[in-house]
């Protein structure tokens, strides 16, 4: 199981424990919008090679 | 391959990237489809919002929330089918018919 | 096969939203669950009590980390850990709207 985990802004503390516990035993990367220019491109070669992605706030 | 994408927009602070990852995923060949839902809405108002119309394969909004959020349902926003003024199904759509799913 | 789909509510100024995309999901034949994190609802309109049963009678459910929503509105109590737990077995989860700095 592939997972992405994508960040639109500063994780609370809350989302962090909910991406630990989500990410748990998986093959995780990660992505950040929360920048001023994402390289959108990169993103989606990331989303479409794994099985889920998840854009917390 | 790239594969189809479908995003579902409830922030009314996403448009930059509602509009860059469209524009990288239909450079990629992917079939896009954004829906917007609740305050997602407001991004109607933006001036890019015509061009993401031409941009994506498929734009609809939900036609409640855009009513909930204080907008005339007669008003259908610059660029957008008036078929596209619909409803939660769109959502149901993205999901089932796309193979991967974004929410900004 | 139903997918199954998660919305996570931490703003209450989208949480009754949140509850009707759910709903929207589980009238689409996917399982669909709502977690009402750390923001509690006023009263609730007679409209927004049938969406949270019509949720329930789709074989869905509403869960909530706060106490008050478990008395007022019969929502399930969940733990931040257990909606970890079970956001694993679930294929789309959505962060739904923006994130709340405070925990009101």
């Amino acid at each position: 199981m592939k997972l992405l985990n994508v960040y639109r802004s500063e994780p609370s503390d809350d989302t962090k424990k909910l991406v630990e516990i989500v990410s748990e035993g998986r093959d995780v990367e990660s992505f950040n919008l929360n920048v001023e220019s994402p390289d959108y491109d990169a993103l989606l070669d990331k989303v479409f090679t794994v099985d889920q992605t998840i854009c917390w706030w | 391959m790239a594969k189809s994408l479908g995003i579902f927009v409830t922030s009314p602070q996403n448009m930059r990237h509602v509009m860059g990852i469209t524009k990288a995923a239909k450079a990629k060949g992917s079939k896009v489809k954004v829906f917007f839902s609740w305050y997602g809405v407001h991004l109607t108002k933006c001036k890019e919002f015509p061009a993401l119309c031409e941009l994506a394969d498929d734009v609809s909004i939900c036609v409640d929330s855009y009513k909930n959020a204080g907008y005339d349902p007669a008003d259908i926003p610059q660029g957008l089918e008036a078929k596209k003024m619909a409803t939660q199904s769109q959502h149901g759509e993205i999901i089932e018919d796309y193979e991967c799913y974004l929410t900004l | 096969m139903s997918k199954k789909v998660g919305f996570l509510l931490v703003n209450k100024e989208y949480t009754l939203d949140g509850i009707r995309s759910t709903l929207g999901l589980a009238v689409e034949n996917m399982y669909s669950y709502a977690y009402v994190m750390n923001n509690e609802l006023a009263e609730l309109s007679d409209y927004h009590k049938e969406n949270i049963e019509w949720v329930r009678d789709m074989e869905g459910e509403v869960y909530t980390t706060v106490d008050a929503n478990v008395e007022k509105h019969g929502m399930v109590k969940i733990t931040l850990e257990e909606i970890g737990k079970q956001l694993r077995d679930l294929e789309i989860i959505i962060p739904y709207g923006i994130l709340r700095s405070d925990k009101s």
